[in-house]
């Protein structure tokens, strides 16, 4: 404990009114992490006998950052990952008190871009993936993966496509511009019961190991105020030994529903190894 | 929920070189992404990957661009590196960007990587590549194919992404 101006009996100004004696330093409490990567929350005890305190500061070390206010105290600004202990001074207009230090806390850090969940197809295939129960609490969703198709024949080029919130009413539409290696197109769909994203690639006979990749970005996803607007990138290339395809996707939903629950599927059956990954993106 | 969105290396040339490289990759995320700020010193420079310092015919790719006039789409085949611009060579210029990403790197299936390439010199472009190997990915190196230089400011970036 460290005691500064410290004042062991009452002082008398020269109109002989008292006034206030020095605080006594509050006891440290605990100190725990906001959850924000940055802030630290430091708690104290008042000590119930010396001077009132008119504030409460607390202090870290290294960096010498502060907050004040009542138990617990935030202090932001913080570097995730960095070794922290904090004091707090209590102080008036006569002089102040600080406590010992706390334990010391280090902050976990938060990312801007968290894996949600992650799906990849067994042996036995499957018709298509589903993300449920998505949490409202990002701002972007992107899907990763990498597909192909347990399709008997050959000629890839297989779509993948996705609904929102089990809706598989015509309200979605897309606009699509890709290229096989010859030659670059445009297509698009209005009115549809789901969004085209790209198409998925090889088919089970086709160039062996080979499977298309994607990257499906679902933007503001749980604004209430905004039809919701997807884009995408993907392709597969199988070294010209049969179709190929690059692509870059824009799609609608028109509903103002937040997002909760996606589907991805392929024109069939998910083949071994299909992979797909949610992805939540954070604005700050 | 853990951080899954991690740079691993990155590098800004302080002497103009014709080859960075990401050595020792951690094998413990799913995807891998560059993005590459760069130009060429010289021009005819087209910017390519290989992986492991593997020098053969396995890699295939088919690009989409625009031109701003025109789009169209190109392709070639048993290439011995992952072609990232197509349709014309790195800028001498202009600085470009490319974000490239490399999905399951670590399977034992053929690598498939993704690529969009901004360029504010005259076109757009989007590719796709093969990696006809069942190596996981362990280095990466960045270059031109006729060994051009990039210059002093070139930045390369790598990230890894994990999934749950």
């Amino acid at each position: 404990m460290t005691i500064t101006n410290k004042v062991s009996l009452k002082s008398v100004n020269a109109g002989n009114t008292p006034i206030s004696d020095v605080p006594n330093a509050p006891a440290i409490g605990a100190v725990a992490d906001a959850g924000d990567g940055t802030t630290a929350t430091v708690a104290y005890t008042a000590s119930t006998t010396g001077g009132a305190a008119t504030t409460f500061t607390a202090t870290s070390s290294p960096g010498g950052l502060t907050g004040t206010g009542s138990s617990p105290i935030s202090v932001t600004g913080l570097a995730a990952g960095t070794a922290y202990t904090f004091t707090v001074t209590a102080s008036n207009s006569t002089g102040s008190a600080t406590s010992g230090s706390s334990s010391s806390l280090t902050l976990a850090s938060v990312g801007k871009y968290e894996s949600i969940s992650t799906t990849t197809v067994g042996a036995g295939g499957a018709s298509s993936i589903s993300f449920t129960s998505i949490p409202n609490t990002y701002t972007h969703l992107q899907i990763r993966g990498i597909g192909r198709t347990a399709d008997g024949s050959t000629g890839g080029n297989l779509a993948t496509y996705i609904r929102f919130n089990s809706d598989s009413g015509n309200n979605y539409s897309f606009h699509q511009l890709w290229g096989n290696g010859t030659s670059a197109s445009s297509s698009s769909g209005t009115t549809q019961n789901l969004i085209y994203t790209i198409y998925a690639g090889p088919r089970q006979n086709d160039l062996a190991s080979t499977f298309s990749g994607q990257i499906i970005d679902i933007l503001d996803y749980a604004n209430t105020n905004k039809y919701k607007t997807v884009r995408t990138l993907g392709g597969h290339d199988m070294n010209n030994t049969t179709a190929q395809r690059v692509a870059i996707t824009s799609g609608l939903w028109q509903s103002t529903s937040a997002i909760t629950r996606i589907d991805v599927y392929l024109e069939s059956t998910m083949a071994q190894y299909t992979q797909f990954a949610l992805y939540g993106i954070k604005a700050s | 929920m853990a951080i899954t969105y991690e740079p691993i290396a990155s590098t800004t040339l302080s002497s103009a070189t014709n080859l960075i490289t990401f050595s020792s990759i951690p094998q413990t995320y799913t995807d891998l992404r560059i993005v590459w700020v760069f130009k060429s010193v010289s021009s005819g420079n087209y910017p390519f990957l290989r992986f492991n310092n593997v020098i053969e015919s396995t890699f295939s790719y088919t690009t989409l661009y625009g031109t701003g006039s025109a789009a169209g789409s190109q392709k070639s085949s048993n290439n011995n590196g992952a072609y990232l611009v197509s349709y014309a060579a790195a800028s001498t210029t202009d600085w470009q960007m490319e974000t490239i990403d490399i999905f399951s790197y670590t399977s034992s299936n053929y690598k498939t990587i993704l690529n969009r390439y901004s360029g504010s010199s005259n076109f757009v472009s989007a590719g796709v590549n093969l990696w006809r190997n069942t190596s996981a990915i362990t280095s990466i190196n960045i270059q031109f194919d006729s060994e051009g230089n990039m210059p002093v400011g070139t930045t390369a970036t790598l990230f890894g992404i994990k999934a749950a």
